[in-house]
């Protein structure tokens, strides 16, 4: 991971702690406590704080998966969240429909078709790719718009609404819900709290087997090597055989699987229905920020996860204990993601081979077009 | 900072003792600092709407009871439970959970600390099926919308039937949010009272699906104007601020919601109130005094807790008396607004 993209943002946000009179130090201190629990003075529950930051990480590793793999072929998937969307609706629609089977069979089948309905939401643009060569980053980013508003059409007034005058649907089968690692009692107390606030669930163990599948099939299966080859040169890759229209499609499919499979985790995992709450989710585009900083690697990918999630279960107790206002993690988050792009180009060069080599470009390109390059050829393949 | 703390936890434990050897009756009085949570929902605290409200309600109760207050922002529906969570696992003596998007949270987070009190504006704590668990720790504070929806409702009427809007061709606008009860409510106070006021009056009706995105609501209410509303009234939150720049930006008249938003857009001549702040400071206060009780406080044009504020706009003294006798009425009961759209 790029620490020194981290630790400058941090110095960053310090500096404009202090200048807008805050303490920089109790913010940072309360942040920590809030993401790890450690430290905390002011009765937080260490056991808490771990299981949201927990709670929040699982869908930022399966979903930043879903935005590396496609830039190992030298595509950006900016519809994460719209394929994250995609899935959970398919994962409540399921979930709802056969409300009444049993777990063994049911939960399978909730968490596959949100794999699928992420799958065909990005396959749309893998397509449009391949075919006619319309540029994914664009083609992503409205099939966005169209996930977000179909999601508010299904559940406010669509055939999801629960009743008129609410904005979810009916909650899934019983059968179709992730177990929480703890048992989910009220009266049963762990950690000096109820076992039911401890969110954690077994989508934790999905997600590291998602992460796990991602580096398996990237460097250990030929389609893994094809996908690499493609995105180092298509030029190179259709001289080597390699079918680059397929590798394109596959990608994409594969991609929006994960995403779908996050979106899948948080329905049969926390939530159990599909609430206004996705209206607001920014799980898709923050997994760009943790594949970025996690440099597209595996294990990167889990540790950028694990920072996000962090700052995400912080800025809450930031703001309650040292009066900053949750919003810090947001420039911070913005802030390590400027430094990041700041040496976008150095950083892609010397650790993704698949994001644009610079010495292949041609002297015309401008300064932006590594990222770009790939992208905006239209495959010239027969 | 921390030597008062220290001193407070003496004086807290002298009072457990004295309190304990009376027989164990809650006798805090001035000597226990309450502790307030409240959590936002995410409209935020500048929301310029219920959200600010309850703030205002919150920093008052300070003033008056010296109570230790904390707020946490909701940045989306993904924080509403852990929010609620850190307030009831730190024994807060009161959470205040703002706005119906979070009820669902507040059920869950409610079951689990059984012991910790909780106070909801405009919801319950429920299931996920929307069913109110009746928890013995949650007040719900509710509002009739419809009252405050009926006085600026009889404004818009009234300007329309007299000539005294922009286009005067008796059709007004109302952009909801989502069509939820809170917002239901407001609308149908409005059109009810239009009606009343100005029977050949036409209300356009929308929903912008959102809370948080003003250009949502810009788009609703262009299309309002377009169809020769020019009296515009948000009931969206911070989504519903795209409504009065419309409106200013169309040479119509709004009308804003829940807060006195006369600053938000010359556009704005009248403001429904939905008193959060009355509540909150109510809620809060009661727990102060022990006296917190579970189940609906509601509040109303009979009790302060709604009502209307004249804004950018310079009433005539005719339609001043009309607002008058109408409020006297609600009042007094002798005329109900429904609380669903007619």
């Amino acid at each position: 991971m790029p620490l020194g993209s981290v630790l400058l943002a941090f110095v960053i946000g310090a500096v404009i702690v202090a200048a807008t009179g805050g303490n920089p130090f109790s913010a940072y201190a309360a942040l920590v406590c809030g993401g790890f629990g450690i430290g905390c003075t002011q009765g937080e529950n260490p056991a808490l704080q771990i299981s949201n930051t927990i709670v929040f990480l699982i869908p930022l590793i399966t979903a930043g998966v879903a935005v590396a793999l496609p830039f190992r072929a030298g595509l950006f998937n900016i519809g994460a969240e719209g394929q994250l969307l995609a899935g959970s609706i398919a994962c409540t629609a399921v979930g709802i429909k056969f409300s009444s089977l049993p777990a063994p069979i049911l939960l399978p089948m909730v968490l596959i078709s949100g794999m699928i309905a992420g799958a065909l939401w990005a396959g749309v643009a893998g397509v449009l790719k391949a075919t006619i060569g319309a540029h994914e980053v664009v083609t992503t980013i409205m099939m966005n718009y169209i996930a977000q508003w179909l999601l508010r059409y299904l559940i406010i007034g669509g055939p999801l609404q629960l009743a008129a005058g609410t904005s979810k649907s009916s909650p899934i089968g019983a059968g179709a819900r992730l177990a929480t690692i703890l048992p989910n009692d009220n009266s049963l107390f762990i950690f000096g709290l109820p076992s039911s606030v401890f969110r954690v669930h077994t989508g934790l163990f999905i997600a590291l087997a998602a992460v796990a599948v991602f580096a398996f099939l990237l460097w250990r299966t030929s389609l893994g090597y094809e996908i690499r080859a493609v995105g180092q040169s298509q030029k190179a890759a259709r001289y080597a055989g390699v079918s680059v229209r397929r590798t394109i499609i596959v990608t994409m499919l594969i991609a929006g699987a994960f995403s779908g499979l996050a979106g899948a985790i948080e329905i049969a995992g926390v939530d159990h229905n599909l609430t206004d709450k996705y209206f607001t989710d920014t799980t898709g585009f923050d997994a760009i920020a943790v594949a970025l900083l996690g440099l597209g690697s595996a294990v990167g990918i889990v540790m950028a996860a694990v920072l996000f999630g962090a700052l995400h279960a912080g800025g809450s107790v930031m703001q309650a204990d040292a009066n900053i206002s949750g919003n810090l993690v947001f420039i911070l988050q913005a802030l390590i993601l400027f430094s990041i792009a700041a040496n976008f180009v150095g950083a892609i060069r010397q650790r993704i081979p698949g994001l644009g080599r610079p010495t292949a470009l041609p002297p015309q390109m401008p300064p932006a077009a590594p990222l770009m390059t790939e992208a905006a050829t239209p495959p010239a393949e027969a | 900072m921390v030597h008062k703390r220290f001193r407070f936890l003496g004086v807290a434990a002298l009072v457990l003792l004295v309190a304990m050897a009376c027989g164990g009756s809650s006798g805090g009085g001035n000597t226990k600092q309450y502790k307030i949570g409240l959590v936002t929902d995410i409209g935020g605290l500048n929301d310029k709407s219920f959200n600010h409200l309850a703030f205002v309600g919150l920093e008052k109760a300070k003033t008056d009871f010296g109570v230790k207050d904390d707020v946490t922002e909701s940045h989306s529906g993904n924080d509403y439970v852990p929010n609620l969570t850190s307030f009831a696992s730190k024994n807060y003596d009161l959470v205040i959970g703002v706005g119906f998007l979070m009820q669902e949270a507040m059920g869950t987070v409610s079951g689990q600390f059984p012991n910790i009190h909780f106070a909801i504006i405009d919801g319950a704590g429920t299931d996920a099926s929307g069913k109110d668990l009746g928890h013995t720790n949650v007040q719900s504070l509710f509002f009739k919308e419809q009252d405050a929806g009926a006085m600026v409702g009889v404004i818009a009427g009234w300007l329309e039937k007299n000539g005294k809007a922009k286009t005067n061709a008796h059709v007004i606008g109302a952009v909801g949010g989502i069509s939820i009860p809170p917002v239901n409510h407001y609308i149908a106070g409005y059109k009810w009272a239009a009606m009343m006021e100005d029977p050949m009056i036409h209300v356009l009706v929308g929903y912008s699906n959102d809370f948080t995105d003003p250009a949502k609501c810009k788009g609703v209410a262009k299309s309002q104007i377009d169809q020769k509303s020019d009296v515009e009234f948000q009931v969206a939150g911070g989504c519903g601020l795209g409504v009065l720049q419309q409106a200013g930006q169309s040479g119509v008249y709004s009308i804003g919601v829940d807060a006195d938003q006369k600053d938000a857009d010359p556009s704005v001549i009248a403001s429904a109130l939905k008193k959060v702040d009355v509540a909150t400071y109510t809620a809060i206060k009661n727990v102060v005094n022990g006296q917190f009780k579970a189940g609906a406080l509601t509040f109303s044009i009979a009790n302060d807790g709604a009502g209307y504020s004249v804004d950018n706009l310079t009433l005539p003294a005719e339609l001043l008396t009309e607002l008058k006798t109408v409020q006297d009425k609600i009042r007094a009961g002798t005329l109900t607004p429904p609380a669903d759209i007619p």
